[in-house]
């Protein structure tokens, strides 16, 4: 993809998973990565299987101070920051009488606070340097109602309703958009189905599987290329059809 | 026009040293390949250069990858023939002891001040070779020849940077390669600033007390990069394994 030599990337929640695999996708295209994560055993992982990484930043993100501190890091290692991909975030499954007012805060802090730190934080920077791509990580759980996850959802919906808002007031010096992927064989997602529930899950979608991480992380290395320079304000599902179509055409 | 004809390479050349070094090759005759990690400012000063009827092109590099020096060297060669002048020019500092340097800003900075300097030169050492000589030119710093409190892997960098130089100098002068390195005091540049945001300091402040030297000021871009163009020109045909100190005075003794 066009002009992501060197650019320069930082990947929240970028030590597993989805974040991982577009770590990876920016190293193969030449850019220069910085992951930020606040696991360290999955920080340690990452800078032994990316050795091209430039850094894995400690931080968690619903911490404004240490995304400030995190983000001054990431600028100081690579000179500036083009690109961010906003992609922290946490799901438990409970049933919606069970959600404890803990529960909630914490998903709230992280997928929802969290992100709208670090875009803050990125979006000042760009706007400073004059430019810059912020991605963020919706969900089609964000778009769509799906029992278990209400609290996870909400936080999905308010990041696509941030990612336009922020589109709209950054516009035309900064792209901001969002991806809303399906379901996605992560390690949170691994951790929270049987194989039984996978095999179901996977039965009704059109694809018939699940997204490989790598695929997530294609789609935000295309918005973030210099292909993508008409491209802001909008939400990219990627979710092999799941939510395409109603009850009728199951 | 001191460089008529001759074709350098210069890193680090969207801001500061870098892009006036640029912009004074391109004004005295040379063709430029300029490379930076900042994308949007190095094309800008290509851009800038191209306008004024300079010949010069920006590659995107993170000089710390061996892959990009490669790139950059080869493009340099498909599009220009020839590297005369390659100015390691790229640079970046971290104002703290060891004690609060953090292992990811020490392997960092040794990367980009000093391993980008051999990452570089193996790429465009064979070409000179080729073409009968050449010019390399590091940047050091005064921190190079002497040490500075709270900026141990700076002074560290900076003084493998000077030894670097003068080992290269004598592995290559006899291929009419000349290796030569510049010491400059602190400059109005953008890391200057970006040292008084690192130790808490006020800039007005930080850059006064900079400014206590001889001359009694900072030093500016350009006047570095006429020390360089110097380096690369056929005035200093002589001059190898040097450590050019260009500091307003600032390193001449104690008062």
């Amino acid at each position: 993809m066009r002009g992501l030599t060197a650019k320069r990337i930082l990947i929240t929640g970028g030590a597993s998973g989805i974040g991982a695999a577009t770590a990876a996708r920016f190293l193969e295209e030449r850019s220069v990565v910085c992951v930020l994560d606040r696991d360290a055993a999955a920080r340690q992982k990452i800078l032994h299987d990316l050795p091209g990484l430039c850094a894995a930043l400690a931080a968690d993100v619903s911490n404004l101070e240490q995304v400030q501190a995190a983000f001054a890091d990431a600028i100081r290692l690579m000179g500036g920051v083009d690109v961010v991909v906003n992609n922290a975030g946490i799901s438990v499954r409970h049933n919606f009488l069970d959600i404890t007012p803990e529960e909630w805060d914490k998903v709230m802090a992280v997928n929802l606070t969290g992100m709208f730190y670090v875009a803050q934080t990125a979006a000042r920077h760009m706007v400073e340097r004059g430019g810059g791509v912020i991605l963020q990580t919706a969900s089609t759980n964000g778009m769509v109602g799906q029992p278990y996850y209400a609290d996870y959802n909400a936080t999905k919906a308010g990041v696509i309703e941030l990612t336009k808002s922020m589109a709209l007031e950054l516009a035309p010096k900064i792209r901001v958009c969002a991806v809303a992927p399906g379901y996605v064989m992560t390690p949170m997602q691994r951790a929270e189905y049987t194989d039984e529930m996978f095999a179901a899950l996977n039965a009704k979608l059109p694809l018939r599987r699940h997204a490989k991480p790598e695929e997530i992380a294609a789609l935000f290395a295309f918005l973030a290329s210099d292909d993508a320079q008409y491209i802001t304000g909008h939400v990219y599902t990627i979710d092999g059809a799941e939510i395409t179509g109603g009850l009728a055409s199951r | 026009m001191q460089l008529a004809g001759k074709i350098a390479v210069i890193t680090g050349a969207a801001s500061g040293i870098g892009r006036a070094s640029a912009l004074l090759f391109a004004r005295e005759g040379a063709v430029v390949a300029l490379a930076d990690i900042n994308a949007s400012a190095g094309q800008h000063v290509a851009d800038e250069i191209i306008q004024s009827g300079g010949r010069a092109f920006f590659e995107p590099a993170d000089v710390t990858r061996a892959a990009d020096c490669k790139r950059l060297v080869e493009r340099a060669i498909r599009e220009f023939g020839r590297i005369d002048t390659l100015f390691n020019n790229a640079g970046i500092i971290r104002r703290a002891t060891v004690l609060d340097l953090a292992e990811v800003d020490w392997d960092r900075m040794m990367a980009v001040n000093v391993k980008s300097i051999y990452l570089l030169s193996r790429e465009a050492i064979p070409h000179m070779q080729r073409a009968g000589g050449g010019a390399i030119i590091n940047m050091a710093s005064g921190w190079g020849l002497a040490g500075g409190a709270k900026a141990a892997v700076y002074c560290a960098s900076k003084g493998a940077v000077v030894l670097l130089t003068k080992a290269m100098a004598l592995d290559h002068g006899p291929q009419n390669i000349r290796v030569n390195c510049i010491c400059p005091g602190d400059t109005d540049t953008a890391m200057l600033r970006e040292e008084a945001r690192q130790l808490g300091e006020d800039d007005s402040r930080f850059l006064a007390e900079s400014a206590k030297r001889p001359l009694g000021r900072v030093g500016t871009p350009e006047e570095i990069a006429q020390a360089a163009l110097y380096l690369a020109s056929d005035a200093s045909s002589f001059v190898t394994g040097t450590a050019l100190v260009v500091d307003g005075g600032g390193l001449a003794g104690s008062r």
